[in-house]
């Protein structure tokens, strides 16, 4: 029998004002395993994850979170779960260690524990030097950090996080994920959501990916980069678009590849083949026979990237526009729930 | 960690358990109480203002001021007068601010954090209100020292002190709701502020907490009538003047100052009551849309 820590069968969330943010979803996941759920910004992600840790409620379907239903039984669900914001939630007010130890009295940590609880998880957070500064001095990424520890107090078997990682710099969100793969290898099951393919990619045994409010497709990581059909030849050509419109009717119709799907780039083209490693240099050599200068060229296994872009035929950055900049953004129908009209809430 | 199979499909997790309900109340009034701790400018700032308007009045209308007296509550000078009605205007600034923490923890995210938690959502509010009434109380005494050191007169001793402080918290329920009503509708901090603001000093102005309502135009005597500052500050008053003080409803039926404390906390606790009740139902609307 598996042991599953969610399962959601049909998840409907129809806003007051008609929107369908999630439109029936069904999901299971196992206890330990580390989701990922991929999507661009507005296409579910923040209302299902705010519908699974109880704060809002399914207009249809049913979600049963570590063996308790979120409707009937959502206090035993909010025991069993941590969730981390995708604002960062800390008091500004209060200190590091102030912080914790709310935390840890909110979630019922006996008081014999507590203290030890609290050096434990600012230590794993690597926040212990400055346990009593004011959270309002700290960086984006050390509010983040602070933000998981109060999180975990409770010890729970499973942790929610909603896009934990926007609006942060390389090397504090390389951080993170060390912190959380450590999380994750202590048993705890963690259902991140996020719209960094590269995240995704990183840290999960299995992604879902998500697009207008249904889940389009499923599956590990690897598995999803090979339903992309093989590895990518991305060529690089000499003075831009009519060149990369020639070499891309050759790469087509030159039969070098039995099956390849060539697309245009910036730079020149990318053909998608199973054989892209083992005709590439043929065509290298039809393209410069044609007259038309290589000006580089690289094999490379499909990224998530890839995936996304062959699943929903875009890419995530053309969904994304121009709002992914500096802070973190909420998702687009979230907005609905907080007062009219506000951008942010 | 792994759970235990009861016969169910689905082993249930063991749950963390949490606390009482009064155990989530000192949980939140603790963190609120440590709050107020950090923000010593609004501590202190929601003094000033009152002691700077005691002051300035009664040395400005002083003069002017006993002479109106005279004609109505005779016989008391207008540092006592006053007094009581400068406590329930720190009563006022105080419960202004409550809104204002609750803007700031919907900023902060730690209204959903709380939300999420298995906390009792009425056992928070709970929490944060019984932080705030300790507050006014502590600060309502330190004014009622400070006027004492300046002149006014407590007929009824450190009893009658302590019944101000009790008026102070039955009169700032109301504003408080009013500010958390605010905070929910526009939540943002400017607004909320100001939202607050522009009704305390009208508030204060058009009722009987400056002067006796007969030495005011009779417009401003019927306005008075449906304003709780009124009641809030007759109560105060006849506390501090031991005797009935009330201009807008006449009642004898209680004998002295119980004739005014009666029917004026008797208008406060409906007041209280209607507009509590209106700031719970939108506190738990907006709990459940959950931000």
């Amino acid at each position: 029998m598996t042991d599953y820590a969610i399962q959601a069968e049909g998840v409907e969330l129809v806003y007051d004002d008609g929107t369908r943010a999630v439109d029936g979803i069904d999901l299971r996941v196992p206890n330990g395993e580390f989701f990922g759920f991929l999507g661009p910004n507005g296409a579910g992600k923040t209302t299902t994850i705010k519908t699974l840790v109880t704060l809002l409620h399914p207009t249809g379907g049913s979600i049963t979170v570590n063996g308790y239903d979120v409707v009937g039984e959502s206090r035993a669900v909010r025991e069993t779960v941590g969730y981390m914001a995708q604002e960062t939630s800390v008091d500004p007010e209060l200190t590091a260690r102030e912080n914790v130890s709310f935390a840890c009295q909110a979630y019922g940590v006996p008081r014999s524990e507590r203290r030890e609880r609290i050096e434990e998880l600012l230590d794993l957070v690597d926040l212990a030097d400055v346990a009593d500064k004011r959270a309002d001095e700290f960086s984006g990424g050390m509010k983040k950090r602070l933000d998981a520890a109060t999180a975990l107090v409770h010890r729970p078997p499973l942790v929610f996080l909603d896009e934990p990682t926007t609006g942060l710099d390389p090397s504090a969100r390389n951080r993170l994920w060390d912190y959380f793969r450590r999380i994750n290898d202590r048993g705890t099951t963690i259902f991140l959501t996020t719209q960094y393919l590269e995240e995704a990619d990183q840290l999960c045994d299995r992604i879902g990916v998500i697009d207008d409010g249904s889940i389009v497709a499923s599956d590990s990581p690897a598995a999803l980069k090979r339903e992309v059909g093989g590895e990518i030849l991305d060529v690089e050509l000499e003075d831009g678009t009519t060149a990369s419109e020639r070499a891309a009717r050759i790469a087509r119709e030159a039969g070098i590849f039995a099956d390849a799907s060539v697309s245009e780039t910036d730079a020149g083209i990318a053909v998608t083949s199973p054989e892209a490693r083992s005709r590439g240099t043929d065509l290298l050599v039809a393209l410069r026979d044609a007259g038309l200068t290589v000006t580089g060229f690289n094999v490379r296994a499909p990224t998530l990237d890839d995936v996304f872009l062959a699943i929903t035929g875009r890419t995530t950055d053309e969904e994304r526009g121009g709002s992914i900049a500096g802070e973190a953004t909420t998702d687009g129908p979230d907005d609905v729930t907080t007062t009219g009209g506000g951008t942010e809430r | 960690m792994s759970g235990e199979t009861d016969g169910d499909a689905t082993p249930r997790r063991e749950r963390t358990g949490g606390n009482t309900f009064l155990g989530d109340v000192l949980v939140n009034a603790r963190r609120w109480g440590l709050k107020a701790t950090r923000n010593r400018f609004f501590l202190v700032g929601t003094l000033v203002q009152p002691i700077v308007f005691f002051v300035l009045f009664t040395q400005v209308f002083g003069q002017v001021a006993t002479g109106a007296l005279d004609s109505g509550s005779g016989g008391i000078n207008y540092e006592t007068f006053l007094l009581p009605a400068i406590a329930m205007q720190v009563s006022l600034a105080s419960a202004a601010g409550s809104g204002i923490g609750l803007v700031n923890d919907v900023e902060s995210g730690m209204f959903e954090k709380v939300l999420v938690s298995p906390m009792s959502r009425t056992a928070v509010f709970v929490g944060k209100s019984a932080a705030e009434i300790v507050l006014i109380v502590i600060q309502i005494l330190l004014i009622l020292g400070l006027g004492v050191l300046l002149g006014a007169k407590i007929q009824t001793g450190i009893a009658g002190a302590l019944g101000v402080a009790l008026v102070g918290i039955l009169f700032s329920v109301w504003f408080t709701a009013y500010s958390n009503v605010l905070a929910v509708v526009t939540r943002d901090q400017e607004s909320t502020i100001l939202g607050a603001n522009l009704l305390q000093f009208p508030l204060l102005f058009v009722s009987s907490a400056f002067l006796p309502l007969d030495a005011m135009p009779g417009w401003i005597q019927t306005i008075a009538a449906f304003n709780p500052v009124t009641y809030g500050a007759d109560a105060a008053r006849a506390l501090v003047l031991g005797r009935d003080v009330m201009q807008v409803i006449e009642v004898t039926a209680f004998g002295g100052m119980w004739d005014t404390i009666v029917p004026a906390v008797a208008v406060l606790i409906v007041v209280d009551v209607v507009l509590g009740a209106l700031a719970v139902t939108m506190l738990h609307r907006a709990s459940r849309a959950a931000v």
